[in-house]
C-alpha cells in the first residue's frame, strides 16, 4: 500500500507543479498539465524506468477516465437547448460542416500522405475534428458577443461540432455486436427518461450535506460509461450526451454545477490530463516532425475550407467568417480524449499519439501565441489595423515600464 | 477638464495606490471615477476552469468594489464599475474608450524582464493604445 500512497504523491506532485507553472505562464492549467506529464515522463522514464510513473496502474487510469467522464459532463451541460433551438439551421450546418471537413480531410490525408492504417487515419480524422466551445466562449466574453445573436450561433455551433467528434469516436471502432445494440438502447430509454426524473429527485431529496446530486449524477455517468465500454463504444460519448439532456435542468442550476466542479476539479482532470501526457513521446516528435507539421496544417486547411464557405452561406460579414473558422480550429479536451482512445485500443503507436497530441496542442496554442506575440486590441482592429504604431499618449518612455 | 477617470483595479497593492490617487483627482475636479477589473482566462481556456475563474473573479471584484464605493461616497465622489473578461490592457482600453475617460490611472506590477518577455506589460500597452493620457503608478 506504501507504493500507492508514494507513487499518488508523486502525481499530485506533478499537478501542483502544473498549476505552479500555470499561474506563471497564465496559460491552462490543463496544458499546463499535459506539458509536464510528457515531461515528467521523459526525465522520470530515462531515469528511474518507464513504468515508474505507474500511468498505467488501474487506480490511476480510474482517476484519469472518471476525470476525462467528468470534463465532458459538465461540457456538455454548457449548452443553452434555447439558444440551439432558436438558431438551428445555421449552429446545425456550421458545425456539422466544422465537424466533416477535418474528419474526412484529415483521416484522408493521414491514410494518403502519412500512410497510416485505415482505422488510425479514421482516429487521426476524429482527434483532429475537435473544436473547443471554451476557447470559443472565452472570445466571445472578451469581445461581449456570447450575448448577440451571432455568437450564440457559434457557440452552438461548436456544440454540434463537438457532438460529431464524441458520436464518430463512441461508433466508428464499435464492433456492432448486441452489445451495441444493448447500449444505444438503453441510452435512448435513460436519454429520454432524465430530463423527466432528474428534476423532480432532485427537489425532493437535494441540498443534503452528503451531495446527493453529485452522487446520483456519478451514478449515472459511470453506469453508462461502463455499459458504453462493455459494448465496445467509449464512455465519454453517454457523458456528454447526459450534460446535453441534462442542460436545460442540471445546466441550469449554477450552484450545483460549482458545487461538482470543486469536487472533481481539484482531483480528476488533472489525473486525466497529466496521464494524457505522459504518453506522449518526445523522440518520436524530433525524430519525425514533419507528421506533426503535416497534421497540424492539414487540420487549419481543412477547418478553413469547410466552415469558410458556410458562413458566408449564411452571409457572414468576412471578417466575422474568418474569426469563426480561427475560433472553431481549436480543441484540447476532446482532442486529447481521442487519441487516447486510439492509443489504449490499440488503434495507433505511440509515435502516431504523440503526433495527435502535439498537432491538438499546436492548434489551441499558436493562434493565441500569435495573437500575444503581436498584440493589438482586437476590438480595434477593424479601424486600426493599416495605421501604423502610434506614439503613446502620456509623456515618457514605455519601454521604462 | 477631468470629467471621467478610469482606474485599473485587480486588488494589488499597486492598484490600491492607483485608486487613491484617482480618487484625490477625482475629487479636486469632481469628476466620476470608474473602476474596472479583468478576469483573465488562462489560453487555451477549458470549460470547467473558464467556468471557475468567471465565478471566483466577480466575487472577488464585487467584495472589493463595494469598499471602493465606500470610500469614493465618502469623499463625495460618483462611482461605478465594471468586471470585464479578456486580455487586462485590451479591456481597460475599451472600458476607457467607451466611457470617454479624460484619465486612466493604473499601477505597474513590476514584471521580471523574463516575465515581461512572456506575458508582456499592462502598462506599457495600455500607454501604447490608450485614447487618453495615463498616469502609471510606481
Amino acid at each position: 500500500m506504501a507504493e500507492v500512497w508514494l507513487l499518488a504523491a508523486v502525481w499530485v506532485g506533478l499537478a501542483l507543479i502544473a498549476v505552479l507553472l500555470a499561474i506563471k505562464l497564465r496559460i491552462s492549467t490543463a496544458l499546463s498539465e499535459i506539458v509536464v506529464g510528457t515531461v515528467a515522463q521523459l526525465i522520470i522514464g530515462a531515469t528511474a524506468g518507464t513504468a515508474f510513473l505507474g500511468a498505467q496502474q488501474p487506480w490511476v487510469s480510474f482517476l484519469a477516465g472518471a476525470g476525462a467522464i467528468v470534463l465532458t459532463f459538465l461540457a456538455g451541460c454548457e449548452l443553452d437547448p434555447q439558444v440551439f433551438l432558436a438558431r438551428w439551421k445555421d449552429a446545425t450546418l456550421i458545425g456539422l460542416v466544422g465537424f466533416l471537413a477535418p474528419f474526412l480531410g484529415c483521416a484522408t490525408i493521414a491514410y494518403y500522405v502519412l500512410h497510416w492504417s485505415p482505422s488510425a487515419s479514421w482516429l487521426a480524422g476524429v482527434a483532429m475534428s475537435t473544436t473547443s466551445v471554451a476557447v470559443v466562449y472565452a472570445v466571445m466574453l472578451e469581445l461581449g458577443l456570447n450575448t448577440t445573436s451571432f455568437g450564440k450561433a457559434i457557440l452552438a455551433a461548436c456544440f454540434v461540432n463537438d457532438l460529431g467528434t464524441v458520436i464518430a469516436l463512441g461508433l466508428i471502432f464499435a464492433p456492432f455486436t448486441y452489445k451495441t445494440g444493448v447500449f444505444v438502447g438503453l441510452s435512448a430509454v435513460v436519454f429520454a427518461i432524465l430530463p423527466w426524473l432528474t428534476p423532480r429527485f432532485f427537489h425532493r431529496y437535494s441540498n443534503r450535506v452528503s451531495e446527493l446530486e453529485a452522487k446520483y449524477l456519478l451514478l449515472l455517468l459511470f453506469g453508462m460509461g461502463g455499459i458504453a465500454t462493455w459494448s465496445g463504444s467509449e464512455a465519454v460519448l453517454p457523458a456528454y450526451l447526459i450534460g446535453m439532456v441534462l442542460a436545460s435542468t442540471v445546466g441550469k442550476d449554477h450552484i450545483l454545477i460549482r458545487r461538482l466542479r470543486t469536487l472533481t476539479f481539484g482531483l480528476l482532470p488533472p489525473f486525466y490530463f497529466i496521464r494524457a501526457g505522459s504518453f506522449v513521446s518526445i523522440p518520436a516528435l524530433v525524430a519525425a516532425p514533419l507528421a506533426f507539421i503535416i497534421l497540424f496544417l492539414a487540420k487549419s486547411l481543412t477547418k478553413f475550407v469547410g466552415v469558410f464557405p458556410v458562413t458566408k452561406l449564411f452571409r457572414y460579414g468576412k471578417e466575422e467568417g474568418l474569426y469563426t473558422t480561427m475560433l472553431m480550429s481549436t480543441g484540447l479536451t476532446f482532442g486529447t480524449i481521442s487519441a487516447l482512445f486510439g492509443l489504449s485500443h490499440g488503434i495507433i503507436d505511440q509515435a502516431q499519439y504523440s503526433y495527435l497530441v502535439a498537432t491538438v496542442i499546436a492548434s489551441a496554442v499558436i493562434p493565441t501565441v500569435i495573437a500575444n506575440a503581436f498584440f493589438l486590441p482586437r476590438h480595434l482592429l477593424p479601424e486600426r489595423i493599416a495605421e501604423p504604431d502610434r506614439e503613446p499618449a502620456a509623456v515618457g518612455s514605455p519601454e521604462a515600464l | 477638464m477631468l470629467k471621467t477617470i478610469v482606474v485599473a483595479f485587480d486588488g494589488s497593492e499597486q492598484s490600491h495606490k492607483a485608486f487613491s490617487l484617482g480618487l484625490e483627482i477625482a475629487a479636486r475636479f469632481q469628476a466620476t471615477l470608474l473602476a474596472v477589473g479583468v478576469v483573465r482566462l488562462p489560453e487555451p481556456a477549458i470549460s470547467i476552469e473558464v467556468e471557475a475563474l468567471l465565478d471566483r473573479g466577480k466575487e472577488h471584484f464585487a467584495e472589493e468594489f463595494s469598499r471602493l464605493r465606500e470610500e469614493s461616497e465618502k469623499r463625495g465622489v460618483v462611482f461605478d464599475s465594471h468586471v470585464a473578461v479578456g486580455h487586462p490592457a485590451e479591456q481597460i482600453v475599451r472600458y476607457a474608450e467607451d466611457n470617454h475617460a479624460n484619465l486612466i490611472v493604473m499601477g505597474r506590477r513590476g514584471l521580471t524582464r523574463a516575465t515581461r518577455w512572456i506575458l508582456g506589460s499592462v502598462s506599457e500597452r495600455v500607454l501604447r493604445y490608450a485614447h487618453c493620457p495615463v498616469t502609471v503608478i510606481k
